[in-house]
């Protein structure tokens, strides 16, 4: 099994969730797009796109959520005919995570969301101190923040 | 050759987390330079612990070293990263076999020719396992079971016949194994089955059978496939025993349209095993249970070398 | 509210030694309706209940064995009892003082009732 991390503290976490959701894909990301951590892709590009449409799905679907009910949506499933997605927010010290995941028959939507809530565990107590955050919406490094993590992460 | 060592020399030496140390790690293996490649091999496990390939690379300078024991658990370990793993399969068949543990390492092997059909040292180191030994000895009476495994590892490590050192995976000696061992393993149940319709099977933690048969209508014997289906339902049990707060797991009963299937783990010397017994739907519940008990309890006895075949006291 | 499958579980969770009856989705490890002690998280359980159904029934086809009908799991100080029809699995949650064989004819029974 492969895991890719930019951050060595993402690493075990991710580990754990990959082993015993069983999951196929998993990415670890800012809400801003930043990839952290990945297992199962094969291709910077794809990685790259997989990070700016979780973004968007979770901006999106959070502000529904607001209006909807008053505060965001705690996570988000899809159910294809082969394949599923599950999108969910980690709150850590690092500030929030997103993780996207993408998994099959080998386990379910019930497995996942058990053991995600084992990875925020994990995630909010390896979390190191807070970074400070951009002052805008992206940070002025965006770019190459997002090509440098992109370089760690398929350095193989 | 040199030149790509110094190249992924200079590589690690930038990013001393990358994974170029597996290539670096296994040239200088291939040049004898045991030393440096061990250096390289461990730095760079304490840095990847979950890569397979790295474990396989540690495990190939052990048995260079010829020291069999840490090969065999590297390999293990890359076992459990990757049950897959063609060069970890293949290194344990290897080891096993060095190591006198014929049943093992033809299992090894066997998994190992399944991932690579193509390589032909393979299928020659299985043809010479399962080759029956040429001369049977003295005609005295011959230890059976795992008592058998462990005498033909002693014979071929004693002092008139030391074991060859090992210059490289691929060269080392496999000892003959007895066709006797093989049948001693799966008959280990017989006493206990009777002539009913039921059959039991002693699984490994990857489900390769261990001892015992499922022998269908025609006459084959198909508790590898049986096996190999249900071993994954204990993984799923043992998982489940994590959140559920209800101890460790102690059977698992399913009842299909044909049969009853009863499982239970088997532990001796902290490895992992599971008991299977499989019965037709008209045997009772309750003798079903009862049968997977008496075989859990011959599994361990087995596993200990403290019974042969049938249940005979060693 | 109370769905088509309050009054089975009910009958269930009377028994001795039963702390949780549960109706899970194999398919998606979640609850359909749950009648559960305090303590007992009905979300773990069907999640984990499920996987292990799931898991028996798809390897005793891949064995050849046909399809499963009841699945139990025994622990030092538990077992689960499932049995299945079409997506739904009937599960429940025990201690040691449960009277097992009572119990898997009931949930055999309770088959015939699910929808």
């Amino acid at each position: 099994m492969t895991i890719a991390v930019v951050e060595p503290w993402v690493e075990a976490p991710l580990r754990h969730f990959v082993q015993d959701a069983q999951v196929t894909l998993a990415l670890l990301l800012t809400p801003s797009g930043q990839v952290l951590g990945q297992h199962g892709f094969t291709r910077a590009v794809d990685v790259m796109a997989a990070c700016a449409l979780a973004a968007a799905i979770h901006a999106s679907s959070s502000e529904l959520g607001k209006m909807l009910e008053g505060k965001p949506f705690a996570g988000l499933h899809h159910a294809g005919a082969t394949r599923q997605i599950f999108l969910a927010p980690a709150e850590t010290r690092r500030g929030t995570l997103l993780c996207l995941t993408v998994f099959d028959d080998a386990t379910s939507i019930g497995i996942v969301q058990l053991y995600f809530d084992e990875l925020r565990g994990r995630l909010e107590a390896g979390a190191p101190g807070a970074r400070t955050p951009p002052t805008g919406v992206l940070a002025d490094t965006f770019e190459q923040d997002l090509n440098r993590n992109l370089t760690l992460l398929f350095r193989r | 050759m040199s030149d790509d060592i110094r190249r992924w020399s200079e590589e690690l030496a930038r990013d001393p987390a990358s994974l170029v140390f597996i290539p670096l790690g296994d040239a200088l293996r291939r040049r004898g330079q045991l030393d440096p490649a061990l250096k390289v091999a461990t730095r760079g496990l304490e840095r990847h612990p979950y890569d397979a390939d790295a474990h396989d690379l540690l495990a190939r300078i052990w048995a260079d070293r010829g020291e069999l024991e840490r090969a065999m658990d590297e390999w293990g370990a890359a076992l459990r990263v990757a049950p897959q793993h063609a060069g970890a399969l293949k290194g344990m068949g290897f080891a096993c076999s060095h190591a006198g543990r014929g049943v093992d390492a033809e299992r090894y092997l066997v998994a190992a020719l399944a991932t690579d059909p193509t390589d032909a040292t393979i299928s020659a180191a299985l043809s010479r396992l399962r080759m029956p030994p040429a001369a049977s000895g003295d005609g005295g009476p011959r230890p059976s079971g795992p008592e058998a495994v462990r005498s033909i590892r002693d014979s071929s490590a004693s002092p008139s016949h030391p074991a060859p050192a090992a210059e490289s995976v691929s060269e080392l000696e496999l000892p003959p194994m007895p066709v006797s061992v093989v049948q001693d393993a799966r008959d280990v149940f017989l006493d206990l089955l009777g002539d009913g319709e039921q059959t039991a099977l002693l699984l490994d933690a990857q489900g390769y059978v261990l001892a015992g048969s499922y022998v269908v209508a025609d006459g084959r014997d198909v508790g590898q496939d049986v096996g190999g289906a249900l071993s994954g339902v204990s993984d799923e049990a043992q998982r489940a025993m994590r959140h559920l707060g209800l101890g460790e797991w102690t059977s698992i009963v399913f009842e299909t349209d044909v049969a009853a299937v009863a499982m239970a783990p088997v532990v001796q010397d902290g490895e992992a095993a599971v008991a299977l017994v499989a019965a037709a739907r008209s045997v009772p519940l309750g003798l079903v249970r009862r049968l997977l008990r008496s075989v859990t309890e011959r599994s361990a006895a087995w596993l200990t070398g403290t019974v042969g075949p049938t249940g005979a006291e060693l | 509210m109370t769905s088509v499958f309050l009054e089975m579980l009910d009958g269930f969770t009377r028994q001795r030694g039963v702390q949780g009856g549960l109706v899970v989705s194999e398919r998606d490890g979640i609850v359909v309706d749950a009648h559960v002690q305090l303590g007992v998280r009905a979300s773990v359980v069907a999640a984990l209940a499920a996987s292990i159904y799931r898991k028996a029934r798809l390897s005793a086809e891949a064995a050849g064995l046909g399809g499963v009908a009841y699945v139990e799991l025994a622990a030092v100080q538990g077992r689960l009892c499932m049995a299945g029809r079409g997506d739904l699995v009937v599960v429940l949650v025990t201690d040691g003082r449960s009277s097992v064989g009572l119990l898997r004819t009931a949930l055999l029974r309770a088959l015939d009732n699910l929808p």
